[in-house]
């Protein structure tokens, strides 16, 4: 993990829960915010490649597990597996373009849906469904703000 | 190489946090995580805990840090009490502090323990025009039986009558002119003492004069020490005329003009 420290490492995923928990709680409409450690994990990964993708996807999900009392575990793991198969597939694919970022986030999202409605049905006996709505309309909010988080971590981690 | 380097080390970091992620989905970990949510959300916002979502949370946490909640939570409750309960006192000492004034500006001696209050006309009975009106203060004003009643003549306090029932709201003041009302009063040209009573019309009667005592025409009528409900020294009215002397009675009687005529009342004055 060339060039990071671990007060940066600290300071980026303290930065991202507080930025998470900020939007989903005051800048959310109908209940839609997006998904933005995810989007964050699949960034590092894309930039930073799969180890410090799948340190902070780990951290994030634990975070979320906590603050959503889902699964305990499960977000984790999902977020592991997003930075790992997006830094895995960084060498077979440019991402640099909006179009790719677009993809992979929309694909990342209704994936992480999937996945962690699964791992939740396998041991809690319950689907977690997110809804109609979210599950529609998340990869687009998520779309929308990957270019941005991009040109964030580009700007603010790589200069 | 470095490539495959990197790819092992990937693999095994996967493998690693794969690993510790299906651990936490197998241990029982949603209780605990509930209990440190509810004691940080405590930290950050008691309030959360309020109302019946708050007992259900309260019940996750362990029993030590529960009754320190509680603890907390029944803390804010009386400071906010207390905080009441002083604005409460302020008001209180702030109502009686111009009580005080008012009762001072007007003369008045209340005596120890006894308050002030002021009540308005809300009601008159036509067919009992000199008997009785209705005030708007009542018993939750603290407003008792048989309390003194006076009323304000060009800032001058004057004898109106008495409380001569309770209710709620509103209670009904027995004029000084009802037939059943009397009152101990005192010439203001003498210490002659006599007993004011109610004809039932515009005019009082005050009788059980002295047989000897000299009255006049305009003498004023003051309330007695010896009432039992009003201060001494309240004018009741003045002296219209005396009634001549009766040879068969042990004293004479005069007849006196209230100092109000209860129809242009429109406050009271209760001692209570």
């Amino acid at each position: 993990m060339r060039g990071f420290t671990y007060f940066r490492m600290t300071a980026l995923f303290v930065l991202g829960v507080l930025v998470h928990w900020w939007w989903t709680t005051y800048l959310s409409f109908w209940g839609l915010a997006p998904q933005l450690l995810m989007v964050l994990t699949i960034v590092a990964a894309a930039r930073r490649g799969p180890i410090p993708a799948m340190c902070f996807g780990f951290a994030w999900g634990i975070a979320l597990d906590v603050f959503a009392l889902h699964l305990m575990g499960a977000t984790s793991l999902a977020l592991v597996l997003a930075g790992y198969l997006v830094g895995a597939i960084r060498r077979q694919m440019d991402v640099a373009s909006g179009a790719a970022q677009c993809v992979i986030v929309a694909a990342g999202t209704w994936a992480f849906f999937t996945f962690t409605g699964l791992l939740e049905l396998l041991f809690t006996r319950h689907f977690l469904w997110p809804g109609w709505g979210m599950f529609l309309l998340a990869p687009i909010y998520n779309c929308v703000l990957a270019p941005v988080l991009f040109w964030c971590w580009d700007f603010v981690i790589e200069s | 190489m470095q490539p495959h380097r990197e790819e092992r080390a990937a693999n095994i970091a996967l493998a690693t946090l794969c690993a510790a992620s299906v651990v936490l989905m197998f241990l029982p970990l949603s209780r605990p995580i509930r209990a440190v949510r509810a004691c940080v959300a405590h930290v950050f916002e008691p309030m959360v805990f309020a109302g019946a979502q708050g007992t259900e949370r309260l019940a996750l946490v362990p029993k030590r840090a529960r009754e320190l909640m509680e603890a907390d939570i029944e803390n804010r409750a009386l400071r906010e009490e207390i905080a009441r309960v002083g604005m409460v006192k302020a008001e209180m000492e702030s109502v009686r502090a111009e009580n005080a004034r008012l009762a001072a500006a007007l003369g008045l001696k209340v005596a120890e323990g006894k308050t002030v209050l002021w009540g308005r006309v809300m009601e008159r009975d036509p067919a009992h025009w000199y008997h009785s009106v209705m005030v708007d203060v009542g018993r939750r004003d603290g407003v008792a039986l048989n309390a003194a009643v006076l009323a304000q003549r060009e800032g001058t306090v004057v004898v109106l009558g008495r409380i001569g029932e309770v209710l709620e709201r509103t209670s009904k003041v027995l004029l000084v002119t009802d037939e059943f009302s009397s009152v101990a009063a005192c010439l203001s040209s003498g210490t002659v003492e006599g007993l004011i009573q109610g004809q039932g019309t515009e005019r009082l009667r005050m009788n059980y004069l002295h047989s000897e005592a000299v009255v006049s025409p305009g003498d004023q009528v003051l309330t007695s020490a010896t009432s039992a409900t009003f201060p001494p020294g309240i004018l009741v009215g003045a002296v219209a005329k005396g009634y001549a002397r009766d040879p068969f009675l042990t004293f004479q009687s005069a007849e006196v003009r209230p100092a109000i005529d209860p129809a242009s009342v429109k406050e009271v004055i209760i001692l209570r």
